[in-house]
């Protein structure tokens, strides 16, 4: 398949624009996939891989045929996302922090809990979570992503956030501490 | 051992436990309860994070992407705003091998061509011959240095000719070689002083012929009569006083022609 990389990247190189659509077809569902993770919600996600093959393509010139294009792509979209929640999170801060208290999410927890519908309590569930990765902070939020749910190295995400090993280190262990601190009476109450 | 904090257990739950402390971790976490009791609860709630599963926590990060499709609808709407790079023409690199064989060969003949052509040209062209006129003014410095030079020897000659001793014959050997010598500058010297219409110098160089003639025309040794009758002759004339006389006036005629040049003698 890199080999097939390199091929398409030198087709491209020479002019013919189509070769890219191997490259794309190839690697959007990966893209996609981590994408979704970070932002959280399908339309960025789209808008995410989108302007990741975008501006891949616009640097291609710069790409190096030692390196590994899936891994080269992967890490603009990663960028893409990591850019889009930053922007996103001045908007939505003060909407988390009031949503997200803790005494008022364990009562809505234990009344949901208490009643018949299981899948509306699901719902419920899955917004608290969402919410407790939302309260993380974009580094923090990309860090455990990668680290946690697309098992990457700490060098690697350091390598992604342009941040040394020990700082993605330490940034994936806070989000792990307020994860489990956000989640706990989810956790103790169902 | 002390307890291990909330960080350590994080990274031995992702194995980046410090150089060597892995084993040792395991160990504590087997001898320690309340550690273990901590590493239960941590490793328990982040496999609760893992997407897919049985759990159903952290479900909503499933990804909805609908596999090939999904490629095709990403290439659909990027196509139309890509523009195309310019081709890069890399000759060198797209040469299959006979092509370059025959580039090379090429090339090769072309240099060949041009290297014999040059040899032909070269060989063609008429041996270029430098007509160089000296200057009439320069002439005259060059028989001045050499006038003097022979002066010089001329006046040695005569020196040692006087002293020779006449009853010793083999003495005048090296007499008669030099005056031989000496005998072709002295008629260049004489032309040369006719010419520039230098009367005492030509009337000087007349007479040294005729001595240098003499003495040139010995056979291989001088007997004492020769000697005796050259000297004589030699003082008669006072040869060697006039030949002194010349002698310094060579200078002079050095600077007047050094002037008459610009000074470039």
């Amino acid at each position: 398949m890199g080999e097939n990389d390199h091929a398409a990247v030198r087709a491209i190189l020479a002019g013919d624009t189509d070769a890219y659509a191997a490259l794309v077809k190839r690697h959007s569902a990966t893209l996609f996939r981590v994408a979704y993770r970070i932002t959280g919600n399908q339309a960025d996600a789209d808008d995410v891989v989108q302007e990741a093959f975008l501006r891949g393509y616009r640097k291609l010139d710069g790409f190096e045929s030692r390196s590994n294009f899936g891994t080269w792509i992967y890490r603009i979209a990663v960028r893409c996302a990591l850019d889009r929640i930053d922007g996103r999170k001045a908007d939505e801060r003060s909407r988390v922090s009031e949503e997200t208290d803790l005494e008022q999410q364990a009562v809505q927890v234990a009344d949901q809990a208490a009643g018949p519908e299981r899948l509306l309590l699901s719902a419920e569930i899955a917004a608290m979570q969402e919410m407790a990765l939302r309260s993380l902070s974009p580094t923090e939020r990309t860090a455990f992503v990668l680290r946690h749910l697309e098992d990457r190295s700490t060098e690697e995400i350091a390598a992604v956030l342009g941040i040394a090993p020990n700082a993605a280190k330490q940034a994936v262990f806070r989000a792990v501490q307020k994860l489990r601190l956000r989640l706990a009476t989810l956790r103790v109450r169902t | 051992m002390n307890h291990l904090s909330e960080e350590e257990l994080v990274d031995h739950y992702y194995g980046e436990d410090a150089v060597g402390s892995r084993a040792q971790t395991e160990r504590h976490l087997g001898t320690c309860p309340q550690c273990a009791r901590a590493w239960r609860d941590l490793e328990s709630d982040l496999k609760e994070m893992k997407t897919g599963g049985d759990s159903q926590a952290f479900a909503f990060l499933e990804s909805p992407a609908g596999g090939a499709s999904y490629g095709r609808r990403v290439w659909a709407s990027l196509a139309s705003s890509l523009e195309p790079y310019p081709a890069r023409k890399r000759v060198g690199l797209h040469l299959s091998l006979w092509q370059g064989m025959v580039y090379v060969a090429t090339c090769a003949v072309l240099v060949t061509c041009a290297f014999y052509a040059g040899r032909q040209w070269e060989h063609r062209q008429p041996p270029v011959v430098a007509h160089v006129v000296p200057h009439p003014a320069a002439k005259q410095p060059v028989v001045i240095v050499v006038l003097g030079d022979h002066l010089d020897r001329s006046e040695r000659l005569l020196v040692e000719l006087k002293h020779t001793d006449a009853d010793n014959e083999q003495m005048a050997v090296p007499l008669r070689d030099e005056a031989r010598t000496l005998l072709a500058a002295n008629r260049v010297c004489r032309q040369n002083a006719k010419q520039s219409d230098d009367p005492a110098l030509t009337k000087a160089l007349d007479r040294l012929d005729h001595l240098l003639a003499e003495l040139a025309s010995q056979q291989d040794s001088l007997d004492p009569a020769t000697i005796e009758r050259l000297q004589k002759e030699m003082n008669q004339g006072n040869l060697l006083f006039e030949v002194r006389v010349l002698r310094t006036r060579i200078p002079d005629r050095q600077a007047s022609a050094g002037r008459s040049q610009g000074g470039t003698i």
